[in-house]
């Protein structure tokens, strides 16, 4: 226990590192922007030198190098990101600080459906080879995987969006942004009080449906523990509706969730196919191990065969790759909150990029390499607690 | 001992043994293996097809300027400043019965002129045009040929994907087999930042410097090259080379005086280059998907490519129009996945020839 | 409590002498992209209860792919052509899979190869030696119970009882293969098929675990198949022993009489290309040429391209098996021929 948490600590640290290089070059890289960014602020031809001096001054610009640089990183790590241009004076820090929640579940929501789902075909998947059935989902997998991303989500929106809502007359899925407007007027809550609520219900249903499997994992017999999962897990998810239907705010709660499942959707399932094209190839090499004849020898069921140990291991690497999905996932987050206008991190910094809003885009780039290092260290910290060869 | 070990017994008797010049020999070997290899790469069907849609992509770019030099008038076919349109004609009636061929009043005055009256022929051209004889896949709202922009566009990704395929294959070589070679604190050095370019996620940071540099097709495609070949691949390199340099053939290398250079050059590189050509394959991949995705963002300085196609299609509206506006979204669309996909799959069926954990018993 | 017990007291009492096992006429092919590839051709053995089997042969003679069909537990790609492997009178090849995963284990085990990933990397010792038992113990075992059996057999084969709350990778190589052996012996199977298991471990420890593993069989009265391409192993061991080359037994006897005095050329010239310790000094007769391709086995003898006696008739028909007394059995035309002694004649040949 206590080398998983110095093994914890270490990798927070070098992330922590990694990230300060990160801002560095990020600095460097503004610095190194064609046209001096200063010019931008008084290159104004019409500025009398007097008043440039001043204003030189004031945003910092007669400081040498080195001490702008210095100013940067602890105006960064006091959270002061400067004000966005477009949406003067608001800060940055209060704008990204919206947006982040609805990136954040997003990302998460559409992250573990992918792997979840992924991981589960990629193994049925490869128990399955050299079956029809096993052709065409991994053809259709390196189709979703190679697929040009925006156009799919263009895709996605006009088939499920569009096209079914026109076909079935019932609005099935919106079309984009998060909320519909002309539901909320007059609503007592903002978007993001409803929101949070929401995700704070869910977080917590979810984490008592975990206490409770990991407790009867302790305490009851295998079977009966499985079922208690399984229970748990089915309460986790419709706990939230009902205290919902209770809720003052249930009809603006099923609004935004009515608008976040096409993008999860659609960012998921391109996820998904990476992962399942992963677990698949994972699992061909397990299934080659000698461990896996030892537990043939043994006589056990194929099913127990294939979940407890070649999918046990097969998860490592897939694990591992979490690096590379998150990149992907990140990626195309980005793509599909500008798509999908979906108010997150994504298409502030998309926005602030078009309308050259400097402060803005560089703030939402810093949070968003942040969410891929917190990322990276969940994920060496989950492999270091799979594989007890690391752990120890 | 009364023996001596005569280490040259050939050299004493005069001539080398064998007759034919080194290069002949090394080109019949490299035939040899290069004929052995391509029949496990047919046999795998995988990266034929993917061969085969990167040699139709190619004979579609080369075609381009044939076309636009010999048969088509630069002024309707350019794939930027061409402009085409059909003109339809319809009849201006009260109640609209055929939407092909008739048109209410207000329509018509709107589009044509305020003097129209019912019962008038009016004349209005289509932008965009469906596919016609003039053209196969029609004109873009901007009444531009779409044919000739994606035959125009293949170039554009062609080069782009070569020059970050170039790059990552000369930096990842370089790099893989340098850290290996060395290793101690040179290779420390250049994983840590292969770790660090891994970390930092790619779309958002190109998003910002498409913002802040002038984005050009090769710059971009040396940035992806560049951070290819210091990132992922050269991780990947690595840990080959390293395979390589404790084989008995590099310290015989080493025992005969063979320099640093030497050894790096003529020894370990050509084992890792096989493996460098297969991730240079998932660097296009990567390279043609990025590209047409920044230029979809509109943060390309590019003045045609199938990223772009696909955000005029969008930002006038015409994704909601479905397959009605069938040539404006999914010839760009196909065009991009499967080139794609075309390198994905060589890669993978390359990947079947190097790898041999992955061959058939 | 007694944890010891017996599969064998439904068929009565263990009566040594009985015949367990059976294999007759068995013949197995591999379906490969290039043709078939006859693995294992014509291969009958017996082995009675409480005793020891080698079976002795270069790498890809097939001996691997018989011990893998006693637990049906073939390549994908094996075709079995004919033949029977009966356990106790009972065909295991007419069983149902899912009969036959019955049997695995609390029937025939195995001990892998010292060498092999035999344990999962991701689970304890105990806990995998543990799905065996939860598998094939006839009553349910609780958690103390199950922790006194694989206690009782750590210390049959000299691990400390702590050990079982290890993960793979912190036990030495012997370590592991010990544990091999205890999760083999763990549902007190009849038989045990034991490939190559102590390749890979320094010949100490070999040592070590071939002598706990034959007064291991003595005590428990287990039958056990060895297989080796080491013949050291297989002499050490074993009371009968099957040379196996090119998919067929080409010899077999008592392990006395097989070392004693080998009359198929092939076993002459294996044990006349093994170095003896304890035997006189030697120069070591080396068995020329390669394994033949059994896409294409060669005709008549399958081994006479590297026979040293081959004659005509010996690439033309197959040589019966010739019983030449005692139970040793020979399939070879001029067998009389093979010369007595073996070191100093085998030196001047090589």
């Amino acid at each position: 226990m206590l080398k998983l948490f110095i093994f914890i600590s270490k990798r927070s640290v070098q992330m922590l590192l990694l990230f300060v290089i990160f801002l560095t070059v990020l600095f460097f890289l503004l610095e190194a922007q064609p046209g001096d960014l200063s010019q931008q602020y008084i290159g104004n031809p019409d500025i009398p030198p007097e008043e440039k001096a001043r204003l030189a001054a004031r945003l910092g610009l007669d400081m040498p190098l080195f001490s702008r640089y210095l100013a940067y990183m602890k105006n960064f790590f006091t959270g002061n990101l400067g004000n966005s241009l477009s949406q003067y004076p608001t800060p940055v820090t209060k704008l990204i600080f919206d947006a982040l929640p609805r990136t954040i579940v997003l990302f998460l929501s559409a992250t573990l459906l992918a792997y979840y789902l992924g991981f589960v075909t990629g193994k049925v998947l490869a128990w399955r080879r050299g079956k029809m059935s096993e052709y065409l989902l991994t053809l259709g997998g390196v189709g979703l995987y190679t697929v040009f991303y925006p156009w799919f989500a263009l895709l996605m929106i006009w088939t499920f969006g569009f096209t079914l809502s026109n076909v079935t007359g019932i609005r099935v899925f919106p079309i984009n942004k998060f909320i519909d407007v002309s539901d909320w007027l007059g609503s007592p809550f903002t978007t993001n009080q409803v929101f949070l609520r929401m995700i704070l219900v869910a977080v917590l249903s979810m984490l008592v449906a975990a206490v409770a499997t990991v407790i009867a994992k302790q305490r009851l017999e295998i079977r009966q523990a499985i079922r208690v999962r399984n229970i748990a897990f089915l309460l986790g998810v419709v706990f939230p509706f009902i205290y919902f239907f209770f809720s003052a705010m249930g009809k603006y709660a099923l609004d935004i969730l009515h608008h976040t499942l096409l993008p999860v959707m659609t960012l998921a399932l391109v996820a998904f196919a990476g992962i399942m094209l992963l677990t698949r190839s994972a699992m061909l090499e397990t299934l080659r191990e000698d461990y896996i004849l030892t537990a043939r020898a043994k006589g056990l069921p194929e099913k127990v065969i294939r979940d407890r140990h070649a999918a046990r291991n097969a998860l490592l690497p897939v694990v591992t790759s979490l690096v590379l999905a998150l990149a992907f996932v990140i990626g195309g987050g980005i793509i599909t909150e500008t798509v999908f206008s979906w108010p997150g991190v994504g298409l502030l910094l998309y926005n602030a990029v078009i309308l050259e809003d400097i402060p803005l885009a560089m703030g939402g780039l810093s949070v968003i390499a942040a969410l891929a290092l917190i990322g990276h260290l969940v994920a060496d910290i989950l492999y270091a607690y799979l594989d007890p060869r690391i752990r120890y | 001992m009364t023996e001596r070990i005569d280490l040259e017994p050939e050299q004493s008797t005069g001539g080398p043994l064998v007759q034919e010049p080194l290069w002949r020999i090394r080109l019949r070997l490299a035939r040899r293996s290069f004929g052995r290899n391509w029949k496990m790469f047919v046999a795998n069907k995988i990266g034929l097809i993917g061969l085969g849609i990167i040699v139709l992509f190619a004979l579609l770019g080369i075609l381009h300027p044939i076309l636009m030099s010999r048969v088509w008038d630069p002024a309707i076919y350019d794939p930027v400043q061409g402009y085409d349109a059909p003109v339809a004609e319809y009849t201006v009636v009260a109640e609209v019965q055929d939407p092909a061929s008739e048109m209410d009043l207000a329509t018509a005055r709107l589009m044509q002129n305020p003097f129209v009256e019912e019962g008038d022929i009016v004349t209005i051209p289509q932008q965009p045009a469906p596919p016609s004889k003039g053209h196969w896949l029609g004109t873009d709202p901007l009444g531009r040929d779409i044919l000739s922009q994606l035959m125009y566009s293949t170039r554009a990704a062609f080069a782009m994907g070569a020059i970050a395929a170039f790059m990552s294959v000369l930096i990842a070589t370089t790099v893989g087999s340098v850290a290996a070679y060395y290793g101690g604190w040179i290779d420390n050095v250049l994983m840590r930042f292969a770790d660090l370019i891994l970390l930092v996620p790619l779309i958002p940071v190109l998003i910002v410097v498409g913002a802040l540099f002038n984005l050009t097709l090769p710059l971009l495609g040396m940035l992806i090259g560049v951070l290819s070949g210091f990132g992922g691949t050269a991780i990947v390199l690595k840990s080959s080379a390293l395979g390589v340099s404790v084989k008995p053939f590099v310290d015989a290398a080493r025992v005969a005086g063979g320099s640093n250079r030497h050894i790096i050059l003529r020894h370990i590189v050509p084992n890792v280059l096989p493996l460098s050509f297969l991730y240079m394959m998932f660097t296009v991949t990567e390279a043609i998907a990025l590209e047409a995705t920044l230029s979809f963002l509109g943060l390309m300085n590019v003045q045609m490519s199938w990223g772009i196609m696909i955000f005029t299609a969008h930002s006038q509206g015409y994704l909601l129009s479905g397959t009605h506006y069938w040539w404006l979204l999914f010839p760009a669309g196909l065009a991009v996945t499967m080139l794609a996909a075309a390198f994905f799959l060589v890669g993978r069926g390359m990947d079947e020839v190097i790898n041999p954990r992955l061959r058939v018993r | 409590m007694t944890m010891r017990h017996d599969t064998q007291t439904e068929g009565g009492e263990v009566r040594p002498g009985e015949t367990l096992l059976e294999i007759k006429h068995l013949t197995m092919d591999y379906q490969t992209k290039e043709g078939r590839v006859s693995a294992v051709k014509d291969v009958s053995l017996t082995l009675q209860r409480g005793s020891s089997l080698g079976l002795v042969g270069e790498s890809g003679c097939g001996k691997t792919s018989v011990a893998l069909t006693l637990l049906r537990l073939q390549a994908s790609n094996a075709d079995i052509v004919e033949g029977e492997i009966l356990l106790g009178g009972l065909n295991l090849l007419d069983l149902s899979e899912e009969e036959m995963r019955k049997h695995r284990w609390a029937d025939i085990s195995m001990v892998f190869q010292g060498a092999m990933n035999a344990w999962n990397p991701v689970y304890r010792i105990g806990d995998q030696i543990r799905e065996a038992l939860d598998l094939h113990w006839p009553e349910k075992l609780t958690t103390a119970q199950v922790r006194q059996r694989i206690a009782e057999l750590f210390e049959l084969v000299g691990l400390p009882e702590e050990a079982m709350d290890r993960y793979p990778h912190e036990f030495s190589g012997g370590m592991r293969q010990r544990a091999t052996i205890a999760m083999a012996l763990s549902c007190n199977p009849q038989l045990i098929i034991a490939d190559e298991p102590t390749t890979a471990l320094d010949v100490i420890v070999q040592d070590q675990i071939l002598k706990e593993l034959k007064k291991i069989q003595t005590e428990l009265g287990m039958s056990i198949i060895y297989i080796s391409h080491d013949i050291a192993v297989i002499a050490q061991v074993t009371e009968h022993t099957g040379v196996m080359y090119a998919g067929k037994i080409v010899e077999y006897g008592s392990t006395e009489q097989i070392f004693h005095r080998p009359r198929h050329p092939y076993a002459w010239l294996l044990l006349s290309s093994t170095p003896s310790i304890t035997g006189p000094r030697r120069k070591l007769a080396p068995l020329e040429g390669e394994p033949p391709n059994l896409m294409v086995p060669p005709s008549g003898c399958r081994f006479h391209p590297r026979c040293p006696f081959a004659t005509e008739q010996c690439s033309n028909e197959e040589p019966p098996e010739t019983d030449i007394g005692d139970g040793h059995m020979v399939a070879c035309w001029n067998y009389e021929q093979v010369p007595v002694g073996i070191s100093e004649i085998a030196a001047e040949e090589g």
